[in-house]
């Protein structure tokens, strides 16, 4: 009796046994299926997608707004962008015959002035992934009179289709943001500058006053959205780029990824009180 | 906002425009064509870059001379002076007397200086014309008619109110002495300064004689 009650109590505990191991391992299964799930997924504004979708998310964005791209970039910054770019050209070092790469150059503002600085004996490369966005820029330039030197490659920034060490200066300008795998893309850009070659990178970054944070929250979710869809038709898309700034890494996380690509004598500078910064790397 | 790069933005804009009312001006462009140019103008903070291709392209280098001087390509030129000695750079003769005196700091190519000066020096803009394009011949040879004869009037009020204030300062009010007055002191001061100088001698003398 008290063998079966052993037994019996035994048998219980064993299958009370079993069945918390099998529960831990449908617990640890659900989590790793979670943690999958999760490691698929990339954020694209507020929204949580797959990775595979994003980019064709973003890219349906830039096609949308490819033609009315620099009239809203002036409306939305109030010319103030165009000094941004000068900033980031100025603090290029770029010389005559050195080799350009402008990443996400978009409608081109950075190249067509990188063109000049390099001369007949440099070269600069304007790659963007968005094919719209590429045509405008190579449309633009064009009619500028801006040929000779410029390439135009349309190019996905986390795997970059040139050789190693081969540009002495790459620039991005609100273009990291987009991109699924920011550290890919950063690894990708330590893989093509040459050694002594400098990285910048212009983008949307966190305000660094209180009060300053807010009216620009106000601005961005409320006006944007409005202005983009007086002037480009397309509300949604100034949502996105409203949401994409605030899903940005902040100053330091991106100073943080540049030193894990390998870059060196990382620094920023907040620009317009942080709402734009330029990150600055060198390979050595 | 980068107060450098809006400074940069107004002046190269400014540049273009003003180049672009001379038609000879192309050039004297093109001769500099692939050159740049920096100076370091106290107490500017920052350099200011020309890089001239067939446009003028304004940089803030944000490094200082020697970084610059390191840099310099076989067409490029460096200089640092002053706002104050800038003037002064007009006449090429000078340059020699700033560079002993320290005023003005000279690296690179010195082609490459006086060309970029004779750009600037010899725009010759025919604004009645740029006028005329816009409007009328009859409405831009008018409006300079107009300029010209204010700006002479201007002037030689200008000129009337300063022999007006001085004679009151002078004569009137006393609150100044006459130029007469004021040479008559200045001769007197170099008398007592030179007699103050033999004296200054003589007693040097003096003591040498007594040592």
């Amino acid at each position: 009796m008290s063998d079966n009650k052993t037994s019996s109590a035994s048998d219980v505990h064993s299958s009370s046994k079993h069945s918390l191991s099998e529960e831990h391992v449908l617990e640890n299964d659900v989590e790793q299926t979670a943690e999958q799930a999760t490691d698929q997924k990339t954020h694209f504004g507020f929204k949580q997608v797959e990775k595979e979708k994003k980019a064709t998310l973003v890219a349906n964005v830039f096609d949308s707004v490819a033609a009315k791209y620099d009239v809203m970039n002036d409306l939305m910054s109030m010319g103030v962008h165009r000094l941004w770019k000068r900033f980031t050209i100025d603090c290029s070092g770029v010389r005559a015959g050195n080799k350009v790469l402008d990443i996400a150059g978009g409608t081109g503002d950075l190249t067509a002035k990188f063109s000049r600085l390099v001369g007949p004996t440099g070269r600069v490369t304007l790659a963007d992934i968005n094919l719209s966005m590429l045509q405008v820029g190579r449309d633009k330039l064009r009619d500028r009179g801006l040929v000779s030197n410029i390439d135009y490659v349309q190019a996905d920034a986390e795997a970059l289709p040139f050789p190693d060490n081969h540009f002495d200066v790459v620039t991005m300008a609100f273009g990291l943001r987009n991109v699924t795998e920011k550290q890919n893309a950063l690894n990708s850009i330590y893989r093509v500058l040459k050694p002594g070659g400098r990285l910048l990178v212009l983008e949307f970054s966190k305000p660094t006053s209180e009060q300053l944070s807010k009216l620009y929250d106000m601005y961005s979710f409320h006006l944007l959205p409005k202005m983009g869809q007086l002037v480009a038709n397309d509300a949604e898309s100034y949502q996105y780029l409203a949401e994409s700034i605030r899903m940005h890494p902040d100053q330091d996380t991106l100073k943080g990824m540049f030193e894990e690509a390998g870059f060196e004598q990382c620094d920023y500078q907040n620009l317009t009180g942080g709402i734009v910064a330029l990150h600055r790397g060198y390979k050595f | 906002m980068p107060a450098s790069a809006l400074f940069a933005a107004t002046l190269e804009t400014s540049i273009n425009k003003l180049l672009a009312l001379d038609s000879d001006s192309k050039s004297r462009l093109s001769a500099l064509d692939g050159s740049r140019m920096t100076a370091f103008l106290s107490p500017i903070p920052f350099g200011i870059t020309l890089v001239f291709s067939d446009k003028v392209d304004v940089l803030i280098e944000h490094g200082d001379f020697e970084e610059v001087k390191s840099q310099l390509g076989a067409k490029d030129c460096c200089i640092k002076t002053s706002l104050d000695t800038l003037p002064a750079l007009k006449e090429t003769s000078q340059l020699t007397r700033l560079i002993q005196q320290k005023a003005l700091y000279l690296e690179g190519e010195l082609n490459v200086a006086q060309q970029v000066s004779s750009l600037f020096k010899d725009l010759d803009i025919d604004v009645e014309e740029i006028i005329a394009l816009r409007t009328n011949d009859v409405f831009a040879h008018q409006s300079m008619k107009t300029v010209k004869a204010f700006h002479e009037k201007s002037m030689s009020m200008f000129a009337n109110m300063g022999d007006v204030f001085g004679n009151a300062i002078v004569e009137e009010k006393k609150l100044a002495a006459h130029k007469l007055a004021v040479m008559h002191f200045s001769d007197e001061v170099s008398a007592l300064r030179d007699s103050t100088e033999r004296l200054d001698a003589r007693l040097r003398d003096l003591e040498e004689r007594l040592k």
